[in-house]
């Protein structure tokens, strides 16, 4: 393929270098360069230059012309910096002065490109292509470009100036590593030992942060700070040291301005020092500088500066315990707990009388909260009781109950019916069920919870929340006798109003809940009695006919699942032979696809179940056939995975009767083979093999490929003994006609030389046979072949390099047409 | 201005406003929550209730067992409910012009009011409002007089036995002023005075002010007022929505710059969001139904039931219950059903938009064609015999104290499977139904008020900008039930003015202009002249007409030739002979050109002195004093007259005339 498209490179160059040909789209001139890059990655540069001068020809041409578009411009600049990346190339361009022409902007012919941030971009990414030996540094260092690159730290273009910062880290980056093979990783271990003429480089990028950081203009301090922590993340000792002794007095200036715009920068330049040993040493002052920025809690900054300290990985405990104290502040406040009766500060005061301030505090409270929880980490000031309990309020407020006394009035009413606290409460409030003392809030708990589902103005998204969690307090209070009298005489009642909701969203989220809950809680018998004598089962029988489809949809999972832990049950016939009739006609009548993927996936999590229902054995052919016919790819898909269960459960069954009784292993696996028959599952993969939508192809084939496995493995099974009748099925006439494709000259002999009682004999019968063995047929189909075009995506032909650089060709070309034809 | 306040109910308003020389009732409500005093008149002998223990108090010294009935535990009175009428007393209401109504709602006391009170007015009243209004008159009258009772209860209102009773009746406030239903005749009667508006329609009352009713966007043709006079304009809101129900939606524009804002009809269950309780109402019906239950809904027949039947339209197939039946009993349920289709320009733009396709604007037209609503005017008669089971019935009265309702309860109410949703929030649904008790049946209470909830009124006033705000006394302070709900209260700068029944209000008003017409001659005989840029005046002499309430002014009339005859009487009947007034004087005196002229003019020695006002001028040689102030020259000169009037003249000069 490389050959091919080399051989198309100079004419591609030609057109590039063309200034009367428009440029091909940005897109196609990416592809090119990750060709290159490939190239490259796969040989040397030098290889490539030496063998393809077309390219030095093309650079020249490019930095010579007049007419040179920006885009190509840039494209060259990669290009050259891709090329120059070995030392060998990097001689090459640098013999023929195409290095100082390409990448010194004095020698352009046109200046104005450089007004282009894709030019200035270009040029960063090139020098940045290049940098991976030491010439180029010193190419770089000797044309004075690092000042250029500092320049393009404060350029216009975020993008320009992101990728400035790289350049610049990855100069940082490669006078350590080239030099400092030996270096350790401690901090100041190790002196900054350079070249002379590479301490200058290093020593100017660094002053560049430290004016930058001094500075007054607030973009530049930014920047400053973005490189700063980037410095801090990729950079190794003893580069990061260094800038950080010379940085702190202007960054402590910073960090006590506590500026409100910069808090966020701060914050990820001192979360990348925490990551770093710059930690543990005290004269680096990070952790002051943490707690600096924390405050006090008195300004609204220190909140958010909290909420990001909550979130540092290493963080040093002291620290995070303090930042815990003030970001449970407006939580507290708000909820007023007898053991949280701190001083309450005014400013928080203020901001929680506002209602915007007040929601995004309470807001930050909870979601630390959560990320807290998460986590386990275990509080030691104060409660997790009362913290949990503070939730709990804080709910109740939210659905208008008034708590006995009450600090903030005015937070109270704008919490009122506030969907986004809620939310966000709810979340914490599931998240806090990992702490097992809360289980003895579990009735207030489950009290808030279940307010939250009745009330009629609940959003539906507040009502998913409260099913999750739910769910997971549900889960944590199992061992506790009151919880199923919970479930069957609170929660069951509302779920089953909550199934006859006017949204469609509600009627949804109910039923994925109970699925979720009678899965979470399969094995408990209690459980599944409640179900079953509150009478939700039947309610979930008659959300089958829902008017929505969604609905429907999780309704057959929701029945799908009540049967499967009833199995246990005696008297589950009832249950399930309703089940079955109901979901037939789901999957032979239903008019959207949902209802129907939902109706098959049932039937292969039943067959996946340790207890494998006979009564499913009726209707498996149906539900196969009808899957198999349908006209949605995703239930053909479906189908396609339970028939896949199906070969599982049908062929690979006892294992050890076979290995132990190999006499019997013949019968045994033809039995199988024959009740697959049975349930038209090979009909179903040979169908599916020739469908139209490619991934069900995909999915057929490798089913085959499996089964051809299997039968192959079986060592003495009589091969023709299993056959399969062709005529009639759609699969007929592909399989004929690949047997005559394939065998001619077989089949003609045969018929001449009347051979018989042989293979070739059932081989010229194909196309007149009605019954073939199936081991034949996998055989005829040549389903490895078939497998690898068939996980080549479908645009694999038109998304090659030669198919790029043949379309800019005739793109070309064409343009050449239409001139000629305008005229 | 005043304003009295004949009712305390917030959303069954009656005020009347006196403004410049009109009186002007707003809206008649008819509070009839009065009637949950009373025993349920049963449409079918109810045994249950035949057999009820007289009410005996425990010392016996008092027996009321004709009038008062025990039944569950508490003591109902076995009379035909009576209601809480407006306050008559206040003011005399023969005095009454005009009666604004808002809506059908608050005009169920017009009969009270126009007969045998003396009214000659006009009643004023978009043509929805009048029909429906009439339908709910005539459902009542119909439910009243279907269950006559022989004898009326007075007893129990003596004062003294009345305080000796057990709660709630001893608690009952102005019993005497109770009274029993209207008739039929007076309804029809008192609703011949009603005259037909069209939303902004301008009505002159006696050229004083002008009324224009605006859509409130709460029920079908249901209006705010607006009363204005040249300078100064009151808003009436009563019931008003903003929900996107039925009817043509609010205009609030113009109700922007008014001086004084009466606020009435704001939502009676604030905490309840129409929208949940729809919700609630759709998902609880659907779970009984599921059940094998029937559904009971006591409504009005007209109003919410429209919502509901569409709301249920669209969620009964999705809900299974596409075969439930749905029956709406009430004597005027036909009439209801159909004048809601036809009054397509008072409806909100989709629906009038159905009109044109041609289809009927309420959904509920199609489940009576598919029979599956059902209507029928009372439980007698066809219903029994195609009543279906289970079911959903839409009856009255939401009281449960007449109507059709009352049969529902005794049938229904012993059963679990049954639920009762209340939807009407006019009633404590616990009292309506203590009668009842024990009562087995579910009780789902989803009270939906589309009217104006505390969020929107403050938001809408913050529109509008009204100068003062008068409101009932209940939306000044939290409900007592919450007091810690102060969203729950209207809270306003300057604080809103309170009623409460029987104040009388003087309400502010900043402007005291009248509008004066200049008729074109008299205009032409004027001579302005600018005494600043862009201000002219001129000096009128006109005669001031003033009748019907508009000021003309009119040139004087020419002095009538002298009539021949002499006689003395005749001459001082004569309009007064009219002078040319003195021309009026304006501009200021100017010291040193002033100064320049008496030395043009011989006088020299003048010495000027310099006072607070202006300037004292001496003349010593005439021994002249001239005293130039800011509003007036006087020239002191004793017996000289020549020279007074040549120094007159010389001030004259630096003056303009008019």
């Amino acid at each position: 393929m490389d050959s091919e498209c080399l051989a198309l490179l100079p004419a591609v160059c030609l057109v590039l270098a063309d200034p009367k040909q428009s440029p091909p789209d940005d897109t196609s001139l990416e592809k090119l360069l990750d060709w290159f890059k490939e190239l490259h990655s796969q040989s040397n540069g030098q290889v490539l230059l030496q063998h393809q001068p077309c390219l030095l020809e093309f650079i020249s041409s490019v930095c010579t012309s007049k007419t040179t578009d920006h885009a190509i411009l840039a494209f060259t600049l990669k290009l050259t910096g891709l090329l120059a990346a070995t030392t060998q190339g990097f001689h090459l361009l640098e013999e023929g002065g195409l290095l100082v022409s390409v990448f010194e902007r004095e020698a352009w012919c046109v200046c104005d490109h450089w007004e282009d941030a894709s030019v200035r971009s270009g040029w960063l990414q090139g020098l940045l292509n290049m940098l991976k030996h030491q010439q180029a540094l010193d190419f770089i260092r000797g044309n004075g470009l690092i000042k250029v690159i500092l320049q393009l730290q404060n350029d216009r273009s975020l993008f320009v100036a992101c990728l400035a910062n790289q350049l610049l880290v990855h100069i940082l980056n490669f006078l350590t590593s080239s030099n400092m093979t030996n270096g350790s990783d401690a901090v100041g271990s190790s002196e900054l030992s350079l070249r002379p003429d590479w301490v200058s480089v290093s020593s100017e990028i660094m002053n560049a942060v430290v004016e930058a950081l001094s500075s007054e203009d607030h973009p530049q301090v930014l920047q400053g700070l973005r490189l700063l922590s980037l410095v801090l993340s990729q950079c190794g000792e003893p580069i990061r040291s260094t800038l950080w002794k010379d940085v702190l007095v202007p960054l402590e200036v910073l960090v006590n301005r506590g500026s409100e715009s910069l808090m966020k920068t701060l914050i990820t330049v001192l979360q990348a020092a925490v990551r770093t040993p710059l930690l543990s040493q005290s004269e680096y002052k990070v952790e002051v500088l943490l707690e600096a920025m924390l405050g006090d809690g008195n300004r609204k900054e220190h909140f958010q500066c909290a909420a990001l300290i909550l979130k540092l990985e290493k963080c040093p405990e002291v620290l995070k315990r303090k930042a815990m104290n003030i970001i449970l502040l407006p939580l507290q406040c708000v909820s007023t707990q007898p053991q949280a009766e701190k001083e309450i500060i005014v400013v928080l005061k203020e901001q929680l009388s506002q209602k915007a301030s007040c929601i995004s505090l309470l807001m930050q409270s909870l979601s630390s909260l959560a990320e807290l929880a998460h986590t386990k980490y275990l509080f030691e000031d104060i409660s997790i009781h009362s913290v949990t309990s503070s939730v709990v309020l804080l709910l109740r407020m939210c659905s208008g109950h008034c708590p006995s006394s009450l600090l903030h009035i005015n937070a109270f009413t704008h919490l009122i019916g506030c969907c986004k606290v809620q939310r966000c409460g709810l979340d914490t409030l599931g998240a806090l069920s990992v702490y097992e003392e809360n289980v003895d809030l579990r009735k207030d708990i489950f009290g808030v919870l279940l307010d939250c589902l009745q009330s009629p103005d609940s959003h539906a998204t507040v009502m998913k929340k409260t099913f999750q969690a739910i769910k997971r307090w549900i889960v944590e209070c199992l061992p506790f006798p009151d919880l199923l009298q919970f479930i069957s005489h609170d929660l069951f009642p509302v779920l089953e109003k909550r199934l006859c909701d006017l949204r469609w969203e509600v009627r949804d989220s109910t039923l994925e809940f109970i699925t979720q809950l009678t899965a979470a809680l399969n094995g408990y018998s209690g459980f599944t009695e409640a179900l079953h004598n509150s009478g939700m089962v039947s309610v979930l029988l008659s959300s089958l006919a829902d008017a929505e489809g969604y609905v429907r949809a999780s309704a057959v999972a929701a029945v799908g699942e009540a049967v499967t832990v009833s199995f246990h049950i005696v008297n589950n016939n009832n249950l399930l032979e309703e089940a079955l009739v109901q979901m037939m006609s789901v999957l032979s009548q239903d008019t959207e696809g949902f209802p129907r993927r939902a109706v098959v996936k049932v039937f292969t999590s039943w067959l996946r179940g340790s207890h494998p229902i006979t009564a499913l054995d009726s209707s498996l052919s149906s539900v196969l056939s009808l899957g198999g016919n349908d006209f949605d790819w995703e239930v053909k898909m479906h189908t396609l995975e339970l028939a896949e269960m199906l070969m599982e459960k049908t062929l690979t069954c006892c294992p050890y009767a076979i290995q132990n009784f190999g006499s019997s292993e013949e019968t045994h696996f033809t039995q199988a083979l024959s009740r697959l028959k049975a349930y038209g599952l090979f009909d179903l993969l040979l169908n599916s093999l020739f469908d139209c939508d490619r991934p069900v192809c995909e999915k057929a084939c490798g089913l085959l490929v499996k089964l051809r496995t299997l039968t192959a493995e079986t060592a003495d099974l009589n091969h023709s003994a299993f056959v399969l009748n062709v005529c009639g099925n759609r699969w007929e006439n592909e399989v004929q006609r690949r047997c005559l494709k394939k065998q001619p000259a077989k089949a003609s002999v045969c018929v001449t030389n009347l051979v018989s009682k042989s293979d070739e004999e059932t081989d010229c019968d194909l196309h007149c046979s009605r019954n073939i063995s199936l081991y034949k047929i996998l055989q005829i189909l040549d389903l490895d072949d078939m497998q690898r075009m068939l996980t080549l995506s479908s645009d694999h032909v038109v998304n090659s390099p030669r198919s790029l650089m043949e379309d800019i060709l005739s793109a070309a070309q064409q343009s050449e047409e239409n001139i000629v034809d305008c005229y | 201005m005043k304003l009295y306040c004949l009712s305390g109910h917030p959303t069954l308003p009656c005020n009347v406003l006196k403004f410049k020389s009109t009186t002007i009732m707003l809206d008649c409500g008819l509070d009839t929550t009065a009637a949950l005093y009373f025993l349920p008149l049963p449409l079918v002998h109810s045994p249950r209730l035949s057999k009820l223990p007289g009410w005996v108090s425990k010392d016996g010294a008092i027996n009321l067992e004709k009038e008062l009935k025990e039944c569950s535990g508490r003591v109902f009175v076995d009379s035909q409910p009576e209601f809480c009428l407006p306050e008559k007393e206040l003011l005399d209401l023969s005095t009454i012009d005009v009666i604004l109504i808002s809506n059908y709602h608050c005009m169920m006391a017009l009969p009270y009011i126009t007969e045998h009170t003396g009214f000659t007015g006009t009643v004023y009243a978009t043509e929805p409002t009048l029909q429906i209004g009439r339908l709910l008159m005539e459902e009542l009258v119909t439910f009243m007089e279907r269950v006559p009772k022989a004898h009326a209860a007075t007893c129990w209102k003596n004062k003294e036995i009345q305080r000796l009773l057990p709660a709630p009746l001893k608690d009952a406030v102005d019993v005497w002023s109770l009274r029993k239903c209207y008739s039929m005749q007076e309804v029809n009667s008192a609703l011949s005075k009603v005259q037909l508006v069209g939303y902004s329609q301008k009505v002159e009352l006696f050229g004083a002010v002008q009324v224009t009713p605006l859509s409130s966007g709460y029920s079908l043709g249901s209006s705010n007022w607006i009363i204005q006079s040249h300078y100064e304009k009151v808003s009436y809101v009563s019931g008003s929505s903003l929900l996107t129900t039925h009817p043509q939606p609010m205009e609030q524009s113009s109700l922007k710059n008014s001086d004084v804002l009466i606020l009435t009809g704001l939502t009676q269950i604030p905490t309840a969001n129409p929208d949940g309780m729809l919700g609630e109402f759709c998902s609880n019906l659907a779970m009984t139904i599921r059940a094998g239950g029937n559904v009971l809904v006591p409504c009005y027949s007209s109003g919410v039931i429209y919502d509901l039947l569409e709301c249920l339209y669209q969620f009964m197939d999705s809900a299974n219950l596409g075969n439930t039946p749905f029956y709406f009993i009430s004597p005027v349920a036909n009439s209801s059903l159909e004048f809601s289709q036809i009054f397509a320009e008072w409806l909100c733009q989709n629906k009038q938009s159905k009109v044109y396709l041609p289809e009927p604007p309420f959904p509920h037209a199609e489940l009576i064609q598919t029979n599956k609503l059902k209507h029928y005017p009372s439980i007698h008669g066809d219903f029994s015999s195609e009543f279906r089971q289970p079911c959903v019935v839409f009856t009255g009265h939401p009281s449960l104290r007449f109507g059709d309702v009352v049969h529902f309860m005794e049938l229904w109410g012993k059963s679990s499977l049954n639920t009762i949703i209340f939807t009407e929030p006019d009633f404590s649904y616990l009292d309506a139904l203590a009668p009842y008790q024990p009562l087995a049946m579910k009780c789902v209470y989803c009270p939906i008020d589309t009217r104006l909830n505390f969020h929107q009124v403050s938001k809408l006033l913050k529109d509008i900008q009204p100068l003062h705000v008068v409101c009932p006394e209940p939306y000044t302070q939290p409900p007592p039930s919450q007091p810690h709900r102060s969203d729950l209260m209207l809270e306003l700068q300057p604080p809103p003015m309170a009623y409460r029944r029987c104040s009388v209000l003087g309400l502010p008003f900043r402007r005291r202009y009248e509008r004066i017409h200049l008729l074109p001659e008299l205009a032409k005989s004027l001579v302005p002249s600018e005494i600043k840029a862009g201000v002219s005046v001129a000096t009128v002499s006109a005669v001031l007409q003033s009748k019907d309430n508009k000021h003309v002014l009119q040139p004087v009339p020419k002095p009538a030739p002298v009539p021949p005859s002499k006689k003395r009487k005749r001459v001082m009947e004569e309009a007064p002979e009219v002078l040319n007034p003195k021309p009026l004087l304006s501009g200021a005196v100017p010291l040193e050109p002033f100064l320049a002229m008496l030395y043009k003019n011989g006088i020299r020695e003048v010495k000027v002195e310099e006072t607070a006002d202006g300037h004292i001028l001496h003349l010593q040689a005439e021994d002249v004093l001239i005293q130039l102030e800011e509003d007036g020259t006087h020239i002191i000169c004793d017996n000289n007259e020549p020279l007074r009037t040549a120094l007159r003249d010389l001030v004259l000069h630096f003056l303009q005339k008019l």
